[in-house]
Protein backbone atom coordinates (compact mmCIF):
# COMPACT_ATOMS: atom_id res chain seq x y z
CA UNK A 1 0.00 0.00 0.00
CA UNK A 2 1.23 3.47 -0.77
CA UNK A 3 1.24 4.94 2.69
CA UNK A 4 3.29 7.92 3.72
CA UNK A 5 5.58 6.06 6.11
CA UNK A 6 7.89 9.02 6.72
CA UNK A 7 4.91 11.06 7.84
CA UNK A 8 3.73 8.28 10.12
CA UNK A 9 7.08 8.26 11.90
CA UNK A 10 7.13 11.97 12.47
CA UNK A 11 3.45 11.91 13.47
CA UNK A 12 4.06 9.54 16.38
CA UNK A 13 5.47 12.14 18.80
CA UNK A 14 2.75 14.60 17.79
CA UNK A 15 -0.04 12.16 18.59
CA UNK A 16 1.81 10.88 21.64
CA UNK A 17 1.79 14.40 23.06
CA UNK A 18 -1.99 13.99 23.47
CA UNK A 19 -1.59 10.87 25.58
CA UNK A 20 -1.57 12.83 28.89
CA UNK A 21 -4.90 14.34 27.92
CA UNK A 22 -6.42 10.94 27.19
CA UNK A 23 -5.08 9.56 30.45
CA UNK A 24 -6.21 12.68 32.32
CA UNK A 25 -9.68 12.29 30.87
CA UNK A 26 -9.69 8.61 31.84
CA UNK A 27 -8.54 9.11 35.41
CA UNK A 28 -10.74 12.17 36.05
CA UNK A 29 -13.76 10.29 34.72
CA UNK A 30 -12.81 7.21 36.71
CA UNK A 31 -12.51 9.24 39.90
CA UNK A 32 -15.87 10.96 39.50
CA UNK A 33 -17.49 7.74 38.32
CA UNK A 34 -16.34 5.98 41.48
CA UNK A 35 -17.58 8.88 43.60
CA UNK A 36 -20.97 8.73 41.86
CA UNK A 37 -21.07 4.96 42.17
CA UNK A 38 -20.27 5.03 45.88
CA UNK A 39 -22.94 7.67 46.56
CA UNK A 40 -25.53 5.77 44.52
CA UNK A 41 -24.41 2.51 46.09
CA UNK A 42 -24.82 3.87 49.61
CA UNK A 43 -28.33 5.04 48.79
CA UNK A 44 -29.23 1.63 47.37
CA UNK A 45 -27.59 -0.36 50.16
CA UNK A 46 -29.18 1.80 52.85
CA UNK A 47 -32.61 1.05 51.33
CA UNK A 48 -33.69 4.67 51.33
CA UNK A 49 -37.32 4.24 50.23
CA UNK A 50 -38.01 6.43 47.21
CA UNK A 51 -34.42 7.29 46.35
CA UNK A 52 -33.45 3.65 45.91
CA UNK A 53 -36.11 2.92 43.31
CA UNK A 54 -35.40 6.20 41.60
CA UNK A 55 -31.67 5.48 41.38
CA UNK A 56 -32.21 1.95 40.09
CA UNK A 57 -34.51 3.32 37.40
CA UNK A 58 -32.06 6.08 36.58
CA UNK A 59 -29.23 3.58 36.24
CA UNK A 60 -31.31 1.46 33.88
CA UNK A 61 -32.03 4.48 31.71
CA UNK A 62 -28.40 5.61 31.69
CA UNK A 63 -27.23 2.13 30.76
CA UNK A 64 -29.79 1.91 27.98
CA UNK A 65 -28.67 5.06 26.18
CA UNK A 66 -25.55 5.08 24.02
CA UNK A 67 -22.54 6.86 25.46
CA UNK A 68 -22.27 8.89 22.27
CA UNK A 69 -25.77 10.30 22.78
CA UNK A 70 -25.02 11.10 26.41
CA UNK A 71 -21.81 12.81 25.44
CA UNK A 72 -23.58 15.01 22.91
CA UNK A 73 -26.42 15.68 25.37
CA UNK A 74 -23.90 16.88 27.96
CA UNK A 75 -22.10 18.87 25.30
CA UNK A 76 -25.29 20.72 24.36
CA UNK A 77 -27.14 20.81 27.69
CA UNK A 78 -24.43 21.77 30.18
CA UNK A 79 -23.94 25.28 28.73
CA UNK A 80 -27.66 25.94 29.30
CA UNK A 81 -27.35 24.72 32.87
CA UNK A 82 -24.28 26.86 33.42
CA UNK A 83 -26.06 29.88 32.02
CA UNK A 84 -28.96 29.21 34.36
CA UNK A 85 -26.45 29.02 37.22
CA UNK A 86 -24.98 32.41 36.31
CA UNK A 87 -24.77 34.64 39.38
CA UNK A 88 -25.43 31.74 41.73
CA UNK A 89 -22.88 31.78 44.60
CA UNK A 90 -20.80 34.29 42.71
CA UNK A 91 -20.34 32.04 39.68
CA UNK A 92 -19.79 33.94 36.45
CA UNK A 93 -20.78 32.18 33.26
CA UNK A 94 -18.25 32.65 30.49
CA UNK A 95 -19.78 31.53 27.17
CA UNK A 96 -16.62 32.27 25.22
CA UNK A 97 -14.43 29.61 26.73
CA UNK A 98 -16.40 26.45 27.60
CA UNK A 99 -14.40 23.61 29.07
CA UNK A 100 -15.22 20.72 26.76
CA UNK A 101 -12.91 18.53 28.80
CA UNK A 102 -15.11 19.01 31.87
CA UNK A 103 -18.28 18.33 29.84
CA UNK A 104 -16.81 15.05 28.63
CA UNK A 105 -15.81 14.13 32.18
CA UNK A 106 -19.39 14.71 33.31
CA UNK A 107 -20.75 12.42 30.59
CA UNK A 108 -18.24 9.65 31.28
CA UNK A 109 -18.72 9.95 35.03
CA UNK A 110 -22.49 9.61 34.71
CA UNK A 111 -22.31 6.67 32.32
CA UNK A 112 -19.61 4.70 34.10
CA UNK A 113 -20.97 5.71 37.49
CA UNK A 114 -24.15 3.86 36.59
CA UNK A 115 -22.19 0.75 35.68
CA UNK A 116 -19.95 0.93 38.72
CA UNK A 117 -22.91 1.28 41.07
CA UNK A 118 -23.60 -2.38 40.37
CA UNK A 119 -19.99 -3.20 41.19
CA UNK A 120 -20.17 -1.30 44.47
CA UNK A 121 -23.45 -2.91 45.48
CA UNK A 122 -22.52 -6.44 44.50
CA UNK A 123 -19.04 -6.36 46.03
CA UNK A 124 -20.43 -4.98 49.28
CA UNK A 125 -23.00 -7.75 49.35
CA UNK A 126 -20.31 -10.32 48.53
CA UNK A 127 -18.66 -9.69 51.90
CA UNK A 128 -20.09 -12.19 54.29
CA UNK A 129 -22.52 -10.88 56.86
CA UNK A 130 -20.62 -12.83 59.51
CA UNK A 131 -17.59 -10.59 59.06
CA UNK A 132 -19.48 -7.62 60.44
CA UNK A 133 -20.93 -9.70 63.26
CA UNK A 134 -17.42 -10.86 64.11
CA UNK A 135 -16.26 -7.24 64.17
CA UNK A 136 -19.05 -6.34 66.59
CA UNK A 137 -18.28 -9.36 68.74
CA UNK A 138 -14.70 -8.18 69.32
CA UNK A 139 -16.06 -4.82 70.40
CA UNK A 140 -15.59 -2.71 67.29
CA UNK A 141 -17.98 0.18 66.71
CA UNK A 142 -20.14 0.23 63.60
CA UNK A 143 -17.74 2.72 62.02
CA UNK A 144 -14.68 0.60 62.77
CA UNK A 145 -16.36 -2.55 61.55
CA UNK A 146 -17.27 -0.87 58.31
CA UNK A 147 -13.93 0.79 57.58
CA UNK A 148 -11.57 -1.85 58.94
CA UNK A 149 -13.38 -5.05 58.08
CA UNK A 150 -16.04 -4.75 55.41
CA UNK A 151 -14.80 -2.05 53.05
CA UNK A 152 -11.24 -3.40 52.61
CA UNK A 153 -12.69 -6.76 51.63
CA UNK A 154 -15.27 -5.21 49.33
CA UNK A 155 -12.53 -3.19 47.61
CA UNK A 156 -10.47 -6.31 46.97
CA UNK A 157 -13.52 -8.07 45.52
CA UNK A 158 -14.35 -5.15 43.27
CA UNK A 159 -10.88 -4.70 41.76
CA UNK A 160 -11.20 -7.16 38.83
CA UNK A 161 -14.48 -5.55 37.77
CA UNK A 162 -13.15 -2.05 38.22
CA UNK A 163 -10.06 -2.77 36.14
CA UNK A 164 -12.34 -4.13 33.45
CA UNK A 165 -14.34 -0.91 33.43
CA UNK A 166 -11.13 1.07 33.44
CA UNK A 167 -10.07 -0.58 30.19
CA UNK A 168 -13.48 0.16 28.68
CA UNK A 169 -13.26 3.75 29.82
CA UNK A 170 -9.77 4.19 28.40
CA UNK A 171 -11.07 3.16 24.98
CA UNK A 172 -14.33 5.06 25.36
CA UNK A 173 -12.47 8.35 25.83
CA UNK A 174 -11.83 8.30 22.09
CA UNK A 175 -15.51 9.27 21.72
CA UNK A 176 -14.66 12.61 23.33
CA UNK A 177 -12.98 13.56 20.06
CA UNK A 178 -16.42 14.40 18.65
CA UNK A 179 -17.04 17.00 21.37
CA UNK A 180 -13.87 19.03 20.79
CA UNK A 181 -11.64 17.38 23.36
CA UNK A 182 -8.20 17.07 21.84
CA UNK A 183 -7.23 13.63 23.00
CA UNK A 184 -5.33 11.07 20.91
CA UNK A 185 -7.89 10.57 18.16
CA UNK A 186 -8.72 14.23 17.62
CA UNK A 187 -5.03 15.14 17.69
CA UNK A 188 -4.29 12.47 15.11
CA UNK A 189 -7.00 13.89 12.87
CA UNK A 190 -5.73 17.43 13.38
CA UNK A 191 -2.14 16.49 12.62
CA UNK A 192 -3.16 15.16 9.21
CA UNK A 193 -4.99 18.32 8.22
CA UNK A 194 -2.05 19.64 6.20
CA UNK A 195 -1.31 16.73 3.89
CA UNK A 196 -4.52 14.67 3.77
CA UNK A 197 -2.67 11.60 5.09
CA UNK A 198 -5.80 10.77 7.07
CA UNK A 199 -5.35 7.03 7.14
CA UNK A 200 -1.75 7.34 8.35
CA UNK A 201 -2.89 9.51 11.24
CA UNK A 202 -5.51 6.98 12.27
CA UNK A 203 -3.01 4.12 12.03
CA UNK A 204 -0.68 6.00 14.37
CA UNK A 205 -3.56 6.63 16.78
CA UNK A 206 -4.55 2.97 16.68
CA UNK A 207 -0.99 1.81 17.38
CA UNK A 208 -0.68 4.17 20.34
CA UNK A 209 -4.02 3.06 21.78
CA UNK A 210 -3.00 -0.54 21.30
CA UNK A 211 0.31 -0.07 23.10
CA UNK A 212 -1.29 1.84 25.98
CA UNK A 213 -4.05 -0.73 26.38
CA UNK A 214 -1.63 -3.66 26.36
CA UNK A 215 0.56 -1.98 28.97
CA UNK A 216 -2.39 -1.20 31.22
CA UNK A 217 -3.85 -4.66 30.78
CA UNK A 218 -0.58 -6.29 31.82
CA UNK A 219 -0.26 -3.96 34.80
CA UNK A 220 -3.83 -4.57 35.94
CA UNK A 221 -3.40 -8.32 35.56
CA UNK A 222 -0.37 -8.10 37.87
CA UNK A 223 -2.43 -6.09 40.35
CA UNK A 224 -5.28 -8.59 40.19
CA UNK A 225 -2.88 -11.45 40.85
CA UNK A 226 -1.37 -9.62 43.80
CA UNK A 227 -4.79 -8.78 45.18
CA UNK A 228 -6.18 -12.28 44.77
CA UNK A 229 -3.98 -13.32 47.69
CA UNK A 230 -6.21 -11.28 49.97
CA UNK A 231 -9.37 -12.98 48.79
CA UNK A 232 -10.27 -15.82 51.06
CA UNK A 233 -12.00 -17.92 48.42
CA UNK A 234 -15.20 -15.99 48.28
CA UNK A 235 -18.04 -17.82 46.62
CA UNK A 236 -20.18 -15.24 44.88
CA UNK A 237 -23.53 -16.89 44.37
CA UNK B 1 -33.20 25.02 27.74
CA UNK B 2 -36.90 24.25 27.93
CA UNK B 3 -37.59 25.70 24.51
CA UNK B 4 -38.18 23.45 21.56
CA UNK B 5 -39.68 20.53 23.43
CA UNK B 6 -42.23 20.11 20.65
CA UNK B 7 -39.26 18.95 18.60
CA UNK B 8 -39.11 15.82 20.73
CA UNK B 9 -42.46 14.59 19.43
CA UNK B 10 -42.04 15.92 15.93
CA UNK B 11 -38.62 14.31 15.40
CA UNK B 12 -39.61 10.90 16.76
CA UNK B 13 -41.55 9.86 13.61
CA UNK B 14 -38.66 11.12 11.49
CA UNK B 15 -36.21 8.90 13.39
CA UNK B 16 -38.32 5.74 13.45
CA UNK B 17 -37.72 4.88 9.73
CA UNK B 18 -34.00 4.56 10.51
CA UNK B 19 -34.48 1.86 13.12
CA UNK B 20 -34.03 -0.90 10.48
CA UNK B 21 -30.58 0.53 9.63
CA UNK B 22 -29.62 0.43 13.29
CA UNK B 23 -30.91 -3.11 13.54
CA UNK B 24 -28.95 -4.10 10.43
CA UNK B 25 -25.80 -2.59 11.97
CA UNK B 26 -26.58 -4.67 15.03
CA UNK B 27 -27.74 -8.00 13.59
CA UNK B 28 -25.14 -8.38 10.83
CA UNK B 29 -22.14 -8.19 13.21
CA UNK B 30 -24.01 -10.43 15.66
CA UNK B 31 -24.52 -13.14 13.05
CA UNK B 32 -21.01 -12.92 11.63
CA UNK B 33 -19.38 -12.75 15.06
CA UNK B 34 -21.10 -15.85 16.32
CA UNK B 35 -19.45 -17.81 13.51
CA UNK B 36 -16.14 -15.97 13.38
CA UNK B 37 -15.93 -15.73 17.16
CA UNK B 38 -16.48 -19.46 17.51
CA UNK B 39 -13.74 -20.16 14.96
CA UNK B 40 -11.30 -17.79 16.68
CA UNK B 41 -12.20 -19.33 20.03
CA UNK B 42 -11.58 -22.82 18.60
CA UNK B 43 -8.15 -21.73 17.38
CA UNK B 44 -7.28 -19.97 20.62
CA UNK B 45 -8.07 -22.92 22.88
CA UNK B 46 -6.12 -25.31 20.66
CA UNK B 47 -2.49 -25.95 19.87
CA UNK B 48 -0.08 -23.02 19.74
CA UNK B 49 0.71 -22.95 16.03
CA UNK B 50 1.12 -20.04 13.64
CA UNK B 51 -2.66 -19.59 13.36
CA UNK B 52 -2.88 -19.27 17.13
CA UNK B 53 -0.45 -16.38 17.20
CA UNK B 54 -2.11 -14.65 14.24
CA UNK B 55 -5.55 -14.79 15.85
CA UNK B 56 -4.10 -13.72 19.19
CA UNK B 57 -2.66 -10.65 17.49
CA UNK B 58 -6.03 -10.03 15.80
CA UNK B 59 -7.93 -10.30 19.08
CA UNK B 60 -5.38 -8.19 20.94
CA UNK B 61 -5.57 -5.43 18.35
CA UNK B 62 -9.34 -5.30 18.14
CA UNK B 63 -9.74 -5.44 21.91
CA UNK B 64 -6.95 -2.97 22.52
CA UNK B 65 -8.08 -0.13 20.28
CA UNK B 66 -11.27 1.92 20.52
CA UNK B 67 -14.10 0.97 18.21
CA UNK B 68 -14.18 4.52 16.90
CA UNK B 69 -10.57 4.28 15.71
CA UNK B 70 -11.31 0.95 14.02
CA UNK B 71 -14.28 2.43 12.19
CA UNK B 72 -12.07 5.21 10.85
CA UNK B 73 -9.31 2.76 9.96
CA UNK B 74 -11.67 0.60 7.91
CA UNK B 75 -13.41 3.58 6.36
CA UNK B 76 -10.18 5.09 5.08
CA UNK B 77 -8.01 1.98 4.87
CA UNK B 78 -10.22 -0.58 3.18
CA UNK B 79 -10.53 1.36 -0.11
CA UNK B 80 -6.72 1.54 -0.22
CA UNK B 81 -6.40 -2.20 0.34
CA UNK B 82 -8.94 -2.94 -2.38
CA UNK B 83 -7.13 -0.50 -4.66
CA UNK B 84 -4.20 -2.93 -4.68
CA UNK B 85 -6.44 -5.46 -6.41
CA UNK B 86 -7.83 -2.87 -8.76
CA UNK B 87 -11.27 -2.79 -7.14
CA UNK B 88 -12.86 0.55 -6.44
CA UNK B 89 -15.08 0.43 -3.36
CA UNK B 90 -15.29 4.14 -2.71
CA UNK B 91 -18.93 4.05 -3.68
CA UNK B 92 -19.91 1.67 -0.91
CA UNK B 93 -22.24 2.95 1.74
CA UNK B 94 -20.70 3.96 5.06
CA UNK B 95 -22.95 1.39 6.73
CA UNK B 96 -21.01 -1.39 4.99
CA UNK B 97 -17.70 -0.10 6.34
CA UNK B 98 -19.21 0.19 9.79
CA UNK B 99 -20.47 -3.38 9.63
CA UNK B 100 -17.13 -4.78 8.45
CA UNK B 101 -15.21 -2.94 11.17
CA UNK B 102 -17.68 -3.98 13.83
CA UNK B 103 -17.63 -7.61 12.71
CA UNK B 104 -13.88 -7.73 13.36
CA UNK B 105 -14.23 -5.87 16.65
CA UNK B 106 -17.17 -7.82 17.95
CA UNK B 107 -15.96 -11.27 16.95
CA UNK B 108 -12.81 -10.77 19.01
CA UNK B 109 -14.92 -9.85 22.03
CA UNK B 110 -17.26 -12.78 21.42
CA UNK B 111 -14.32 -15.15 21.02
CA UNK B 112 -12.95 -14.05 24.40
CA UNK B 113 -16.34 -14.50 26.06
CA UNK B 114 -16.69 -17.95 24.52
CA UNK B 115 -13.14 -18.89 25.45
CA UNK B 116 -13.72 -17.99 29.05
CA UNK B 117 -16.92 -20.03 29.06
CA UNK B 118 -15.27 -22.99 27.32
CA UNK B 119 -12.55 -23.07 29.93
CA UNK B 120 -15.21 -23.09 32.62
CA UNK B 121 -16.81 -26.24 31.18
CA UNK B 122 -15.76 -29.29 33.16
CA UNK B 123 -13.28 -31.25 31.04
CA UNK B 124 -14.70 -34.48 32.45
CA UNK B 125 -17.87 -33.73 30.49
CA UNK B 126 -15.96 -33.87 27.21
CA UNK B 127 -14.23 -37.08 28.19
CA UNK B 128 -17.58 -38.53 29.18
CA UNK B 129 -18.89 -37.57 25.76
CA UNK B 130 -16.06 -39.41 24.03
CA UNK B 131 -16.37 -42.37 26.36
CA UNK B 132 -19.93 -43.06 25.25
CA UNK B 133 -18.74 -43.09 21.64
CA UNK B 134 -19.56 -39.57 20.45
CA UNK B 135 -17.67 -38.33 17.42
CA UNK B 136 -15.91 -35.00 17.71
CA UNK B 137 -18.83 -33.19 16.10
CA UNK B 138 -21.40 -34.92 18.30
CA UNK B 139 -19.33 -34.09 21.35
CA UNK B 140 -19.20 -30.45 20.28
CA UNK B 141 -22.88 -30.27 19.44
CA UNK B 142 -24.33 -32.19 22.38
CA UNK B 143 -21.84 -31.56 25.16
CA UNK B 144 -19.59 -28.54 24.65
CA UNK B 145 -21.82 -26.06 22.81
CA UNK B 146 -24.85 -26.10 25.15
CA UNK B 147 -22.77 -25.75 28.30
CA UNK B 148 -20.47 -23.10 26.83
CA UNK B 149 -23.44 -21.07 25.62
CA UNK B 150 -25.14 -21.27 28.96
CA UNK B 151 -22.07 -19.95 30.75
CA UNK B 152 -21.33 -17.32 28.11
CA UNK B 153 -24.86 -15.92 27.79
CA UNK B 154 -24.72 -13.27 30.54
CA UNK B 155 -21.47 -11.99 29.07
CA UNK B 156 -22.84 -12.11 25.55
CA UNK B 157 -25.89 -10.15 26.66
CA UNK B 158 -23.72 -7.33 27.95
CA UNK B 159 -21.65 -7.38 24.78
CA UNK B 160 -24.74 -7.29 22.55
CA UNK B 161 -26.16 -4.33 24.45
CA UNK B 162 -22.84 -2.56 24.05
CA UNK B 163 -22.89 -3.41 20.37
CA UNK B 164 -26.33 -1.89 19.93
CA UNK B 165 -25.29 1.25 21.73
CA UNK B 166 -22.11 1.36 19.70
CA UNK B 167 -24.17 1.80 16.53
CA UNK B 168 -24.62 5.41 17.63
CA UNK B 169 -20.95 6.00 16.77
CA UNK B 170 -21.52 5.03 13.13
CA UNK B 171 -22.61 8.53 12.24
CA UNK B 172 -19.03 9.82 12.45
CA UNK B 173 -18.28 8.22 9.09
CA UNK B 174 -21.59 9.31 7.63
CA UNK B 175 -23.71 6.23 8.12
CA UNK B 176 -27.32 7.28 8.58
CA UNK B 177 -28.80 5.27 11.41
CA UNK B 178 -31.01 6.71 14.17
CA UNK B 179 -28.15 8.83 15.49
CA UNK B 180 -27.11 9.97 12.02
CA UNK B 181 -30.70 10.94 11.27
CA UNK B 182 -30.85 12.86 14.55
CA UNK B 183 -27.69 14.73 13.63
CA UNK B 184 -29.21 15.48 10.24
CA UNK B 185 -32.37 16.90 11.82
CA UNK B 186 -30.21 18.97 14.17
CA UNK B 187 -28.35 20.50 11.26
CA UNK B 188 -31.64 21.12 9.45
CA UNK B 189 -32.71 23.18 12.46
CA UNK B 190 -29.32 24.91 12.46
CA UNK B 191 -28.56 23.59 15.92
CA UNK B 192 -31.84 24.69 17.48
CA UNK B 193 -33.27 22.33 20.10
CA UNK B 194 -30.50 19.74 19.77
CA UNK B 195 -31.24 18.46 23.25
CA UNK B 196 -34.78 17.44 22.41
CA UNK B 197 -33.83 15.74 19.16
CA UNK B 198 -31.05 13.84 20.93
CA UNK B 199 -33.48 12.86 23.67
CA UNK B 200 -35.79 11.45 21.01
CA UNK B 201 -32.91 9.36 19.65
CA UNK B 202 -32.02 8.32 23.19
CA UNK B 203 -35.60 7.18 23.79
CA UNK B 204 -35.51 5.02 20.66
CA UNK B 205 -32.19 3.45 21.66
CA UNK B 206 -33.55 2.79 25.12
CA UNK B 207 -36.59 0.99 23.75
CA UNK B 208 -34.39 -1.13 21.47
CA UNK B 209 -32.16 -2.01 24.41
CA UNK B 210 -35.13 -3.09 26.49
CA UNK B 211 -36.23 -5.40 23.68
CA UNK B 212 -32.76 -6.90 23.27
CA UNK B 213 -32.49 -7.42 26.99
CA UNK B 214 -35.86 -9.19 27.06
CA UNK B 215 -34.76 -11.46 24.20
CA UNK B 216 -31.60 -12.41 26.02
CA UNK B 217 -33.43 -13.02 29.27
CA UNK B 218 -35.67 -15.40 27.36
CA UNK B 219 -32.62 -17.16 25.87
CA UNK B 220 -31.09 -17.47 29.32
CA UNK B 221 -34.36 -18.95 30.53
CA UNK B 222 -34.23 -21.54 27.75
CA UNK B 223 -30.55 -22.36 28.30
CA UNK B 224 -31.11 -22.90 32.00
CA UNK B 225 -34.10 -25.20 31.53
CA UNK B 226 -32.26 -28.33 32.67
CA UNK B 227 -31.57 -26.68 36.02
CA UNK B 228 -35.24 -26.18 36.72
CA UNK B 229 -36.44 -29.77 36.29
CA UNK B 230 -34.74 -30.77 39.52
CA UNK B 231 -37.24 -31.29 42.29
Amino acid sequence: MNLNYAFMLEDIPVVLSALPRTLGLTFCSLFFAIVTAVLFGICILKNIPVLKQFLIGLNTVIKGIPLMVQLLLCYYAIPYLLRAADGFLGYVYNPKNPSYFAFAVVAFAINYGAYMTDVVVSSYRAVERGQLDAAYSVGMTAFQGMFRIVIPQAVVISIPNLSNYFMWLLKATSLASVVNVFEILATARMSTANNYAILEGYIVAALIYWAVCVIFEKGLNCLNKKMSRYRNDIVVS
Amino acid sequence: MWQGHELFLSSLPKLVPYIPVTLLCFLAPTAVSLVLGTLICRIRVGRKNALYYITSLFVSFFRGTPGLVQIFLFFFGLPKVFELFGVNINGWDAVVFYIIATCCNFSSFVSEALRGAYEAVDKGQIEAGYSIGYTRFQCFYHVIAPQTLQIALPNLKNLEIDLLKGVATAYVIGAIDVMGAAQRIISQHRGYGQIWILLAAAALYFVMNVVIEAVFNFLTYICNRHERVRI
